[in-house]
């Protein structure tokens, strides 16, 4: 077999993971228990891999926070001056098949979402989504109230929540999307319809809960829209860390940033990153005070729902989000088309009425991106550099960060191939 | 002879030029009153020879 032919197989291989995942969500664990590698004193954050130095102020904030949360440090010095000395270690939660969004980290008492990939045995995680409150560690903010809600979720939510989803038997994240098929979800940063499905889905087995918090939890879940995202990306990761097995291929399986860089994975090189300066988000802000000189670059791996083909790459399907971010209904179409022309499949289980009822494209090939000059886009929310969320839109990835994928593929099949 | 009246109509009949490359060409086509379609097209890999073949090695993009 040539090389090219090794590559054609391998792509296959990846696009047969991806398109036929049956996502299920089976536990709510501490992250402790439930990640391999977690460890007491190890606070996974978004994106690529950085030094500690080189930390924005939303993630220090939101690493320190989870220090004092998880029992490592009194206070926010203290542990900022542990994390300078490696004695709290940071890592990069997508090595970990976790996703962290925004400036979500994850530390080892943090209850996850566990996720399994019933087709390609694959497990991912990730920390549950915090609720419509602004001040949140997920946007870099730390303080009394936020730590309450903090100890709730680490407390009595994982604690229903768990035992609901295990009453279950288990959740079907593939009949949820099936489910909410032409409901306007785009599914990275607008999922009400999916939300509810899951709501509609979790509430019966909640309600036979015996536990003094499970009303408020029942409001809690019921009252987020966004509540899916976050089991979601543990879904994605569940998916990734199959595909990641698959050397010679050239899908890309991860993605994020750490709001200083931006970087991608591809399956044939599995955790390893490349990398550049991290791209701003641009469409619309909160508040109109704000401007551009405020956004920190992207920040956060909820961009792992793109890898998917789901957020960006699916804009067809949530047209709304467009508008709501200053696009149109053309630029929607625009955006799923190019995700088109550099992926490898479509997914079946959700087609879009308004889109000929095709699928989400699936799948993207460093190659195409790189010979064809097309760059797919990532919906996201976007941050401040001090903290909290400035608004959101979508980014086109960085061409660098795919053109260093190929060359580092290249490096790598050379060796397999004692080159 | 060769017949070069099919050619000589050529010349003789509307100008319609297919542009494959930058858009101003056509640009200035279109400005002095003459038909021009723009071909969407760009150099592989942004016309970078090393990125070709590293392309070429992984078995193309096609």
């Amino acid at each position: 077999m040539t090389v090219g032919e090794k590559v054609a197989a391998a792509n296959r291989k990846v696009l047969d993971i991806m398109t036929k995942a049956r996502l299920v969500w089976t536990d709510v664990k501490p992250a402790i228990e439930a990640v391999p590698g977690m460890e007491r004193n190890l606070i996974l954050i978004p994106g690529p891999p950085i030094e500690p130095e080189d930390l924005p102020v939303p993630l220090k904030t939101s690493v320190c926070g989870a220090a004092i949360h998880d029992g490592l440090a009194k206070s926010m010095e203290e542990a900022w001056e542990m994390v300078l000395k490696r004695e709290i270690r940071i890592g990069s939660s997508q090595n970990y098949n976790c996703g962290n969004a925004a400036s979500s980290v994850m530390s080892s008492s943090m209850p996850v979402f566990v996720v399994e990939d019933k087709t390609s045995g694959g497990t991912g995680y990730c920390v549950p989504h915090p609720g419509s409150n602004p001040r949140v560690l997920r946007w870099g903010i730390y303080g009394d109230d936020v730590e309450e809600n903090l100890s709730f979720i680490r407390g009595d939510y994982a604690a229903v929540l768990g035992e609901a989803v295990r009453k279950s038997g288990g959740i079907d994240l593939i009949r949820i999307l099936s489910r909410t098929a032409g409901m306007g979800d785009e599914n990275h940063n607008r999922q009400p319809a999916a939300s509810m499905a899951l709501a509609l889905e979790l509430v019966p087995y909640l309600l036979d809960v015996d536990h003094p918090a499970r009303d408020r939890v029942i409001k809690e879940v019921c009252a987020n829209d966004r509540f899916f995202l976050h089991v979601m990306m543990a879904g994605v990761e569940a998916v990734m860390q199959s595909c990641k097995k698959v050397p010679y291929s050239t899908v890309m399986v991860g993605m994020g940033g750490n709001g200083i860089e931006f970087g991608i994975q591809i399956a044939g090189t599995g955790n390893r990153w490349y990398t550049t300066e991290a791209p701003k988000i641009s469409g619309i802000f909160l508040k109109p005070t704000t401007t551009e000189a405020d956004l920190l670059g992207y920040l956060g791996d909820s961009c792992v729902t793109e890898v998917w083909g789901l957020g960006g790459m699916s804009a067809i399907a949530g047209p709304s989000y467009l508008r709501m971010t200053g696009g149109t209904f053309r630029d929607a179409q625009e955006r799923t088309e190019k995700a088109r022309q550099v992926s490898l499949g479509e997914h079946t289980f959700a087609p879009v009425p308004w889109d000929d009822y095709r699928g989400f494209p699936v799948g993207v090939d460093v190659r195409k991106v790189v010979g064809m000059n097309v760059l797919p886009i990532s919906h996201g929310g976007s941050a401040l550099k001090t903290g909290g969320q400035a608004g959101a839109g979508a980014a086109e990835l960085p061409m660098v960060c795919f053109r260093e994928a190929v060359e580092g593929l290249v490096e790598e099949i050379k060796k397999l191939e004692g080159e | 002879m060769s017949d070069v009246s099919k050619i000589l109509n050529l010349f003789r009949s509307e100008l319609i030029t297919v542009n494959v490359g930058p858009r101003s060409f056509a640009e200035v086509l279109e400005k002095q009153g003459y038909e021009a379609v723009q071909v969407d097209w760009k150099p592989a890999a942004g016309g970078d020879k090393h990125m070709q073949e590293l392309l070429e090695y992984l078995g193309g993009w096609e």
